[in-house]
């Protein structure tokens, strides 16, 4: 069944042509970025615009190996998920106590973390770079990991209280009356049912930690350590490092990303509106 | 939430919250506390301190960086209701079905998934005078655009590529899912009547909304003064000179390349003013929405 529409034919086609331009401004960059990132140095110089006229190698060798992108990112691979694990106890049990649990201070508290939600990471990063040279964790990923997780706790607890707050109340009053503890309750009936919300702040805190710059520039200083975002940074500062290669390890910093998306694109979809939109 | 006739929960709630809370007191507020307190003194970031009131606030008001990087984060502000109109028209559009309005949904979701990192990167190559864009204005107008390299421009380019373009494969999920909620009967009737496009965008489409175009704007407030640092810092890094110096930008040159970190504290408190104000006015509005 055709759908009805307020638009006339030729209405449909003026958006059709919009959303044509939105896409070609959208993919054009990336498609620059693989295409340059396949031409000898030689070559973009006298053709920054076509495909390439002869397809090289040459400049995903530099970027992996020598410019170490392989590196950056088995250590981002290493450092995320292992933050995430960290990131979901943290947020999962505040949120089951903000939302589903009665203690004094409740609001105020809850209050102070939403208000935290937000800080910009330049206010914090001299201090938190200095934290963790005192508790010796510069250059290590234990390090980088706590940043992380501290800075963006706030907003999945966030989630995950308002969550666990619209869940009905009498689950956890039949576990208790049947003896059981709150950790218990937490992870045996909780936690379970509210697997699509955990689904949702993996999804969103994988996308921040993946992205994550300031921090992991002041902590992890050595080119041993550093994860794709510091990589992709300090490639793009050095000085007179050619198109070709710099496009190559963009490529290669994309792919991982890019997969995620193929795969939890439902899921990324919906941590999108998480947070904002109730229900 | 009140649940009348029910004991509190004794210790439990504050042993499930011990974790966030510790690394929240170690990570958040002392160093925003610790911020405050540098800022009156000379600190190069290791070594003593020195206690000396309020000359840092001094210098910060005859420091001309501090007054480009305020004007230029003002600048940033005047693109919200341009991300704002062109995100809620977009969305009203694919609302209708349009043929791949899911395809469109995705394809421009593609900049927030590779964040603010790549994307500075890839578009300071794309807009280079020597890139694929000048190379094609040259082809077509004969002349350039100096996207990175004249600072109206840059600043301009920054605007429009961050507050408008990077977000708006966001903006279109969350107001097609904001969109979603409303009575479709609404939509049929008003085909029905033969209302036009325009009419039920403004008389069912954005009243239904305007919660949804509320968080949109504190959300881009929040973009500007506080997520814009990796944009900015692959981009342009701040140049030509400093015209793409936003506070955060101007913290991070002040305290990490010149070792000036007292100094900029200073600039990280006033920071922080504007930070806890979006804060508090994020918070009204979440309270409003769940009254």
């Amino acid at each position: 069944m055709k759908k009805a529409s307020p638009f006339s034919p030729a209405g449909r086609v003026v958006i059709q042509v919009l959303m044509l331009v939105l896409v070609l401004g959208s993919l054009l960059p990336l498609y620059n970025v693989v295409s340059s990132s396949l031409k000898s140095i030689d070559e973009y110089t006298t053709n920054p615009i076509m495909l390439p006229r002869a397809v090289t190698p040459e400049n995903y060798q530099y970027a992996a190996f020598k410019g170490l992108l392989l590196r950056f990112t088995a250590n981002t691979l290493m450092f995320v998920p292992a933050a995430l694990a960290l990131y979901l106890v943290v947020c999962v049990s505040a949120g089951y106590a903000f939302g589903k649990m009665r203690f004094a201070f409740r609001r105020p508290l809850f209050l102070v973390v939403l208000f935290m939600s937000i800080f910009p990471q330049l206010l914090l990063a001299t201090q938190v770079a200095k934290l963790i040279s005192l508790m010796h964790l510069t250059n290590t990923g234990f390090g980088v990991i706590l940043a992380w997780v501290a800075y963006f706790s706030p907003f999945g607890t966030y989630i995950m209280t308002t969550y666990f707050a619209d869940m009905p109340y009498e689950l956890v009053e039949a576990a208790r009356i049947d003896g059981a503890s709150q950790t218990r309750i937490l992870a045996q009936i909780m936690a379970p049912l509210a697997m699509p919300m955990i689904a949702t702040i993996t999804i969103i805190g994988f996308q921040s930690m993946w992205n994550e710059l300031p921090f992991s520039m002041l902590i992890l200083q050595k080119e041993s350590v550093r994860t794709v975002t510091v990589g992709i940074a300090v490639l793009r500062g050095q000085y007179g490092l050619r198109v070709p290669i710099l496009s190559a390890a963009l490529v290669i910093a994309m792919a991982v990303p890019m997969l995620m998306f193929i795969v939890f694109q439902r899921y990324i979809t919906l941590g999108a509106t998480a947070g904002a939109i109730k229900g | 939430m009140r649940h009348r006739g029910l004991e509190r929960d004794g210790a439990a709630p504050y042993l499930f919250l011990a974790p966030l809370l510790a690394l929240l007191a170690l990570f958040i507020i002392y160093p925003v506390v610790m911020n405050i307190v540098v800022s009156f003194t000379e600190w190069k970031g290791y070594g003593p301190w020195r206690w000396i009131g309020l000359d840092n606030y001094k210098a910060m008001v005859a420091d001309d960086q501090f007054w480009t990087s305020i004007r230029n984060t003002g600048l940033m502000i005047l693109y919200i209701p341009l991300s704002t109109i062109v995100t809620v028209l977009i969305a009203a559009l694919l609302r209708e079905g349009i043929r791949g309005w899911k395809a469109y949904r995705a394809i421009l979701y593609i900049p927030n998934l590779l964040g603010y990192v790549l994307m500075g990167v890839i578009f300071s190559i794309y807009l280079r005078d020597d890139g694929p864009v000048n190379a094609a204005l040259k082809w077509l107008t004969g002349s350039m655009v100096h996207f990175l390299i004249d600072p109206a421009i840059a600043i301009n380019s920054v605007g429009l590529l961050l507050v408008v373009w990077l977000h708006l494969g966001f903006g279109l999920i969350y107001f097609l899912a904001a969109m979603n909620g409303i009575d479709k009967s609404i939509y049929e009737a008003a085909l029905i009547d033969g209302a036009s496009f325009w009419h039920t965008l403004f008389k069912v489409t954005i009243p239904s909304v305007r919660f949804a175009v509320e968080f949109w704007v504190v959300f881009n407030f929040i973009e500007v003064f506080a997520r814009m640092f990796s944009f900015i810092q692959t981009f342009t890094q701040g140049g030509p000179g400093y015209s793409t110096f936003t506070l955060e930008y101007g913290i991070f040159i002040t305290g990490f390349s010149k070792f000036k970190v007292g100094y900029s504290s200073a600039w990280s408190v006033v920071l922080f003013v504007f930070c806890a104000i979006i804060s508090v006015a994020q918070i009204r509005l979440m309270k409003r929405r769940d009254a």
